[in-house]
């Protein structure tokens, strides 16, 4: 565990201000922890943590993280869930949610230039006056920050139609390991060289550190239409899922909950889910009037036709807002079902979708648990939510050992590990289930190329001890031993 | 074995062809018909240190830097099966060699498509593509390979195939390598295969076309198309020559009654002479007008890109004009007001030359934001860098490069900063 010198915090304090560093256990017990569920992801505490103002403070921590030989952990509002703004190994947390201006919005380019701790949602409230919005809207986007976003490539339910995070930035200003001060990409297209901005988008804090974003705004659709439908059962919704995505239709959002999911948020937020209903949809429409209209007509037939009991449609703000209340807040009503909760992230093929979910049920049967689920169906990006009570013996592990389970049957029918929750520590054990040493090894060279020293964000991402000395030199090894005849 | 200064074809597996690579020829072609192949030549290319070319369709041959040195040619045409297609997830996975027309042609019989224009699709192969990072009009409404990937396999000099991402449309597992492939010029790893979120095709288009007499006046009527709420998915303004006619060409596409509506619109903003096809003649004018933006020269004329902000284009077209009209002879311009990017085609006749071209993209950099030289004679990229300037974070991509490719062995040189 890295320690702090008696300098570290004397240092700290001349470059960023007495005000902006904290040092005191009580303040740092705040930062020992982030989203992530304590018991998937250890808590951690961090040496110190700074929250600077400017890029050049930014900067100038980083460097003297280097000289006090300190990892750096950055961290925007702390909501991920994988365990990315935890300080593992200690060192400096940089907290940038002080650095919250919207810098400049450009309504004719339709781009905006934002500080990292800038609130998703508050940019799009900011923008929409102006008739555009920022597209990601993961389901966090009260606290989360663009930071964050650019660090997990963060989705939400409108991801479906307006893709993920990585396709709404178009530079980024970084601070890079080496303190150095880089803008990548651009307001022009066609910058020369490798995609660094790619790179760093869902780099999860572990290339560089965000400092500007030059982001992409998306035009506001003229009509929005939002419809919920109830299903006798979770099978049925899931079928009506895949019929809709076979038959060519891209709505701006298509989410699932299910009964377990119902019973907490509709005494919660009384948005007229169904108490009764099995599984409902929740289907946003966007575009030209005429073509809202087209398109609602033509799901509400797919959608009967697979078996829906009832379908509600709303035009209006007022009416959309609490339709949707129901699905952005369903986690804040989870607390009527239990005290814990661990909120999974994996993502399916959509043709396995029914499949899948079945198989939830089969996990939770087995391991004696109840799992809810709250979802982006229409990009198979699943969140079974394990309800669980940390303090009856046996359930943490019940959980855990039913996470194992879920998680390895949805990469066996061609799955991903994480839709956009991010590794972290959370999974990182779990990669060589995906990527093979080779993989992995490709992964390194990217990291060694930005942060060839190992210090921002360590501990994350890749499985426990592949990045640390020894394990990197006999790889080493093994690579010069492999490639022998040439040998330098 | 030298060759003229041009450009030549690659052929299909097994033919006897001459292939050159900015007027050098007379390399091994290889043609491995599968991943790991690949890479065992690679790995035995930088036992041996030689240098590899990566070549698809070879449409684009020409784009890039002057190879720092090149020996062998590794043909991707027998990597060009289908690995794994499923319509009702709409994700596809195929092999790098396979050429784009022909991947269409199957997504279109179940109603679906990658969306991108290719000016030669019935040439250029995926891996090229994706390796070029090059995308046509449309990417204006639909965005560019970048935006499709979702899996990728790699063949490198370490001998290895590697692959990232997967077959899911939504994924956070790992460094997006297959976006920091897009565009890389095949110089991190000769792409193997490659996985797209694919869309449902459109069900109907249409085009309206008009003519203006100055360039001016077209270019008004493309930004009031760009401000109004059309949201086109496409929008060019092209000429011959500085006086003109100039030409403004609108993409709309969706439900067929939306499409008349919005098509109607745009013929108030573009004036009553305004022209509209729809359906294949609207498809047809659209695959003709990419086909003229292909990637090649004549003897004595060059293609450039200069790009900056959208709101900034008739600026920077304007400006382009008037200082190419000091350098040389505009022979087509394709303006793309929504993107904010100029494609030029200019002769500078047989008095042109490394210093004729490096002058003209020095002046033009004082008036776009980016300037890249796409094709040109050979002889005259002597010592030129294409790409521009080294960009920023250049010591990032040379870690990687020097990573990924530690004995140079892929398209040494070819890319920015001499990659």
């Amino acid at each position: 565990m890295a320690r702090r010198s008696a300098s570290l915090i004397e240092d700290l304090i001349r470059v960023v201000g007495r005000d902006a560093v904290y040092d005191s256990p009580g303040d740092l017990l705040v930062y020992e922890y982030d989203g992530s569920v304590d018991g998937a992801v250890d808590t951690a505490s961090p040496a110190a943590v700074v929250l600077p103002r400017t890029t050049e403070q930014v900067a100038a921590v980083v460097r003297l993280a280097s000289t006090h030989n300190l990892p750096v952990v950055a961290r925007g509002a702390g909501t991920g869930l994988s365990g990315g703004a935890v300080a593992q190994r200690g060192g400096i947390i940089i907290a940038l949610t002080r650095m919250d201006r919207i810098l400049e919005i450009d309504y004719a380019d339709r781009t905006a230039l934002v500080e990292p701790g800038v609130i998703n949602l508050e940019l799009s409230e900011a923008t929409l006056p102006g008739g555009a919005f920022f597209a990601p809207d993961p389901s966090s986007q009260k606290a989360c920050t663009i930071g964050g976003n650019v660090a997990e490539n963060s989705g939400g339910p409108h991801c479906l139609k307006y893709g993920v995070t990585t396709n709404h930035v178009l530079g980024l200003e970084v601070v890079l390991p080496s303190g150095e001060v880089v803008w990548t990409g651009g307001r022009a297209e066609g910058g020369a060289g490798y995609d660094l901005t790619a790179a760093l988008v869902g780099s999860e804090g572990m290339l560089g550190i965000v400092t500007k974003a030059l982001v992409r705004l998306t035009p506001a659709p003229e009509a929005i239409l939002v419809m919920l439908a109830a299903f006798g059962d979770i099978d049925a919704a899931s079928h009506a899922v895949t019929a809709i995505i076979r038959a060519g239709i891209v709505p701006a959002a298509l989410e699932m909950m299910d009964n377990l999911t119902i019973q907490a948020v509709e005494p919660a937020y009384h948005a007229g889910y169904p108490l009764d209903a099995g599984a409902v949809l929740l289907i946003e429409m966007d575009g030209l009037s005429e073509d809202v209209t087209e398109t609602g007509a033509e799901i509400e037939l797919i959608c009967r036709q697979h078996g829906a009991r009832s379908i509600r449609a709303a035009t209006e703000l007022v009416e959309r807002e609490l339709l949707w209340k129901g699905r952005k807040m369903a986690l804040a009503a989870m607390g009527r079902l239990s005290p814990n909760y661990y909120l999974h992230d994996t993502v399916v093929p959509r043709s396995k979708l029914p499949a899948t979910l079945r198989h939830v049920g089969e996990v939770a049967r087995d391991h004696n648990l109840r799992i809810a689920n709250v979802f982006h169906a229409g990009d198979g990006n699943l969140h079974p939510l394990m309800l669980f009570d940390r303090r009856r013996a046996g359930d943490v592990e019940r959980v855990l050992e039913a996470s194992h389970a879920l998680l390895h049957y949805c990469v066996e029918i061609g799955g991903a590990l994480s839709g956009e929750h991010g590794i972290g520590t959370e999974k990182r054990d779990y990669l060589t289930w995906v990527y093979s040493a080779d993989d992995l090894a490709a992964m390194a060279g990217v990291k060694n190329s930005f942060d060839p020293a190992g210090c921002f964000n360590p501990e994350k991402l890749f499985p426990r001890g592949y990045m640390c000395g020894e394990v990197r030199a006999l790889r080493a090894q093994a690579m010069a031993q492999k490639h022998g005849i040439y040998a330098l | 074995m030298r060759s003229e200064a041009g450009i030549a074809i690659a052929s299909p597996a097994g033919a006897d062809h001459p292939l050159t690579i900015d007027g050098v020829g007379g390399f091994r072609v290889e043609h491995p018909s599968a991943g790991p192949e690949v890479a065992e030549i690679l790995a035995d290319s930088a036992a041996r240190g030689l240098a590899v070319a990566p070549v698809g369709g070879g449409t684009t041959l020409g784009l890039g830097n002057l190879p720092e040195r090149l020996d062998c040619v590794v043909s991707t045409a027998r990597l060009n099966g289908v690995l794994a297609y499923e319509p009702a997830d709409l994700t596809l996975s195929v092999g790098a060699g396979a050429y784009f027309s022909d991947v269409q042609s199957l997504l279109s019989e179940h109603g679906q498509e990658l969306p991108l224009d290719v000016a030669i699709p019935e040439k250029a192969t995926i891996g090229g593509l994706i390796a070029t990072g090059l995308a046509g009009p449309r990417r204006l409404g639909s965005g560019t390979l970048r935006d499709l990937l979702i899996g990728i396999a790699v063949a490198h000099p370490s001998g290895t195939v590697t692959k990232a991402g997967g077959m899911v449309v939504k994924n956070v597992t790992g460094f997006d390598l297959p976006r920091l492939y897009h565009g890389s010029m095949g110089t991190l790893g000769i792409i193997v295969s490659a996985n797209f979120k694919i869309l449902p095709a459109a069900r109907f288009e249409s085009s309206v076309l008009a003519t203006f007499p100055t360039l001016d006046g077209a270019l008004e009527a493309a930004m009031k198309v760009r401000a109004s709420r059309l949201q086109p998915l496409a929008l060019e303004v092209t000429g011959e020559g500085a006086n003109g006619p100039w030409l403004v060409a609108v993409r709309l596409a969706g439900r067929e009654q939306s499409v008349n509506l919005l098509a109607a619109e745009a013929r108030t903003f573009l004036g009553g002479d305004a022209e509209t096809r729809s359906g294949v003649k609207s498809q047809a004018w659209w695959k003709d007008y990419t086909r003229k933006q292909a990637v090649d020269h004549g003897a004595t004329d060059v293609l450039l890109r200069c790009t900056s902000r959208p709101s900034a284009t008739a600026t920077m077209t304007h400006m382009a004009m008037t200082t190419i009209a000091q350098h040389g002879e505009l022979i087509r311009c394709y303006v793309s007001p929504g993107l904010g990017a100029v494609l030029i085609r200019v002769d500078l006749g047989i008095s042109g030359g490394v210093e004729v071209l490096a002058s003209l993209r020095d002046d033009l950099l004082c008036r776009a934001d980016r300037v890249t030289v796409l094709a040109a004679p050979s002889p005259w990229k002597n010592g030129l860098d294409v790409w521009g300037p080294p960009p920023p974070g250049f010591d990032v991509m040379q870690s990687l490069k020097e990573d990924f490719d530690p004995h140079r062995v892929l398209n040494p040189g070819r890319f920015a900063g001499f990659l």
